[in-house]
């Protein structure tokens, strides 16, 4: 499946957060959306998951407008993984996975076998299977996620959309979900703070500025110290590791200020 | 920590069935408690013999105090009990989702007070005489949809509603109520109609008849009916309305819904009962802490659990207090919050915080 945003513009609280953004993700592609704090990258993936509707421009799935689609029949096609999950009522780690079937059922449908499996298969994804009969709120930040990703998995989409995911989380629960969400054969568009990470991991990556999108590309392409100092006004030097890699090293004090 | 639960997903449906079983001795037993002393054998003849009367081509009852006392008096009040009892635990569940808090009860948005303020009205100025004995409870319904109702209008002026503008709106109306209420009945300075207000928000199932009792108990069970079968929006309501779209729900037009059915459901139940607090907020998440937060178990088994516990709460208002009866919802305050405070102190049930 393959999403297209074009011109999409939003404002929020009346100031201008997005002043049209195109951008496209083909099918199978992990495109990364880079920019710093306050760039609109985030606002631009809730107008792709609709929960803002852009004041101007649209989304695109398979080339038909999102605003066209049902909710069910989005959320059939895009899942999300949000970087905000705190619930205020506790649920089991099943619960909350079987949550991600609500989109394929009517109001009377009961869950199936073919339902739990689902569920039991994307835990075991996540390497969560341990884990279906704990209570959701006692996990970890990183095993919280993971059962996110999970509820996702079990949505069973051609897309997935990762709004920030590894915020707060420590390195190995980032590599982690990257690695599993790499491994899937989705099409995957991600925010990402981590330079390092999106080069790692990402096809092509679109960096955002200001509510326009500055440069798009293949990652070396785009991760340049040039773009790094336009878009995040700090002084990086971008190097390959010995495996090809691009490693980006930040100079301490370069701060533009 | 492992949380150990009564059941995981086969338990729920047995336990259903039990308590079903449950509620039907309970009402059995219930019936022989009362100020005057009936053997049991003559109590179940009077039932027996009274719905052998209600199938086709039956015999006529014979009258007689007996009859009088359980047919007329006692069971109606258990029936309302069922009736009350199920609506209040399940638009206690709901509303707890539907503003996304766990303090939340079928009165928190503003239903309380516009039902004080309806009965203020009904007794004090005289406003539900042509209604007869019944006007504060027709009058206290009626405040409390039209309170629920103002209250979705003002949540939703300025935007789409939340939870957070809900249950402020709900606070700003029942403040506005109860000012009322207090206002006129300082005005009218008539002691014996503010003591009649005061006794009948205390709640009482005294007034239980066969007519109406039909209609609550007809209202409490296709209510928990069809809340049962909402459970998945249920579910994605205590996710919050950006994670519900991601998932294919657009709450905002469901929370409408569940709003005027819920204030429904509640206002039926303060028409006969009057308000009876803590049931809501109590046997919600008593089913919370044994049988997780899954809307699929916790609307049928918050709705035959609050019946079950309204049918024993009758029957200790009656036999606690020698020649008197205890108002229910006193009964209901003294013995739910003391329960409620074991529940938060055992900490092992977070009320949902988790930590």
């Amino acid at each position: 499946m393959e999403i297209r945003a074009s011109d999409v513009r939003a404002v929020l609280g009346g100031s201008q957060i997005l002043r049209g953004v195109d951008l496209r993700a083909e099918r199978g592609e992990l495109v990364g959306v880079i920019g710093p704090n306050g760039s609109g990258k985030s606002t631009l993936l809730k107008c792709i998951y609709r929960v803002l509707k852009p004041t101007g421009g649209a989304v695109w799935l398979d080339g038909r407008a999102l605003s066209e689609y049902s909710y069910k029949a989005s959320a059939r096609r895009v899942a999300v993984v949000a970087q905000h999950n705190y619930y205020n009522f506790d649920f089991s780690v099943q619960d909350v996975v079987m949550m991600g079937r609500a989109p394929h059922k009517r109001t009377l449908d009961r869950d199936n076998a073919q339902d739990r499996q689902m569920a039991a298969r994307a835990l075991e994804t996540v390497g969560m299977a341990d884990f279906a009969r704990r209570s959701f709120a006692t996990l970890s930040g990183g095993e919280q996620q993971r059962v996110i990703l999970a509820r996702a998995l079990a949505q069973d989409t051609p897309c997935l959309i990762l709004d920030e995911p590894t915020n707060h989380l420590d390195i190995k629960f980032q590599l982690q979900l990257m690695d599993i969400v790499k491994g899937l054969d989705r099409t995957v568009i991600a925010a990402i703070h981590d330079l390092n990470i999106a080069a790692m991991y990402c096809d092509r990556l679109y960096a955002v500025r200001e509510g326009r999108v500055v440069a798009s590309g293949r990652p070396e392409e785009v991760l340049t110290p040039e773009l790094i100092r336009t878009v995040y006004e700090v002084e990086a030097q971008v190097l390959r590791d010995e495996r090809g890699g691009l490693r980006i090293f930040y100079h301490p004090g370069s701060h533009g200020s | 920590m492992e949380r150990r639960r009564w059941g995981g997903d086969a338990a729920w449906f047995p336990v259903c069935l039990a308590l079903v079983g449950a509620l039907v001795l309970s009402l059995l037993l219930a019936v022989s408690f009362g100020t005057v002393s009936i053997p049991l054998g003559q109590v179940y003849e009077v039932i027996l013999e009274e719905l052998r009367a209600l199938l086709p081509g039956g015999t006529a009852p014979t009258g007689g105090s007996v009859r009088d006392v359980v047919w007329l008096i006692r069971l109606p009040r258990l029936i309302l009990a069922v009736g009350v009892g199920m609506g209040l635990s399940v638009c206690g569940a709901v509303m707890q989702a539907i503003v996304k808090n766990p303090l939340a009860d079928p009165y928190v948005l503003g239903v309380s007070s516009g039902a004080y303020l309806g009965a203020s009205l009904a007794m004090l100025l005289g406003l539900g005489g042509f209604l007869g004995g019944s006007a504060m409870g027709v009058l206290g319904c009626a405040g409390a949809l039209l309170v629920s109702l103002g209250v979705m209008a003002l949540a939703n002026l300025g935007g789409r509603s939340n939870a957070v503008k809900l249950l402020l709106a709900g606070t700003a109306l029942s403040a506005v109520c109860a000012g009322f209420s207090n206002f006129f009945i300082f005005l009218l300075n008539d002691d014996h109609a503010a003591t009649a207000v005061v006794q009948w928000s205390m709640g009482s199932l005294a007034a239980a008849d066969w007519g109406s009792n039909a209609v609550i108990v007809a209202v409490a069970v296709l209510g928990s009916l069809f809340f049962w079968s909402q459970y998945r929006n249920l579910n994605l309501m205590l996710l919050g309305d950006d994670c519900a779209v991601t998932l294919g729900a657009d709450l905002h037009r469901w929370r409408l819904i569940y709003l005027t059915a819920a204030a429904l459901m509640v206002g039926f139940a303060v028409y006969k009962a009057g308000l009876i607090g803590f049931v809501g907020l109590l046997i919600p998440h008593v089913v919370r802490m044994l049988f997780g937060t899954d809307h699929k178990k916790l609307i049928p088994i918050s709705a035959l659990l609050g019946a079950i516990f309204l049918v024993w709460a009758d029957v200790l208002c009656r036999v606690i207090l020698p020649g008197n009866e205890l108002p229910i919802g006193v009964l209901t305050a003294l013995v739910g919050a003391p329960v409620f405070v074991y529940l938060m102190a055992r900490k092992k049930y977070g009320f949902g915080g988790g930590d």
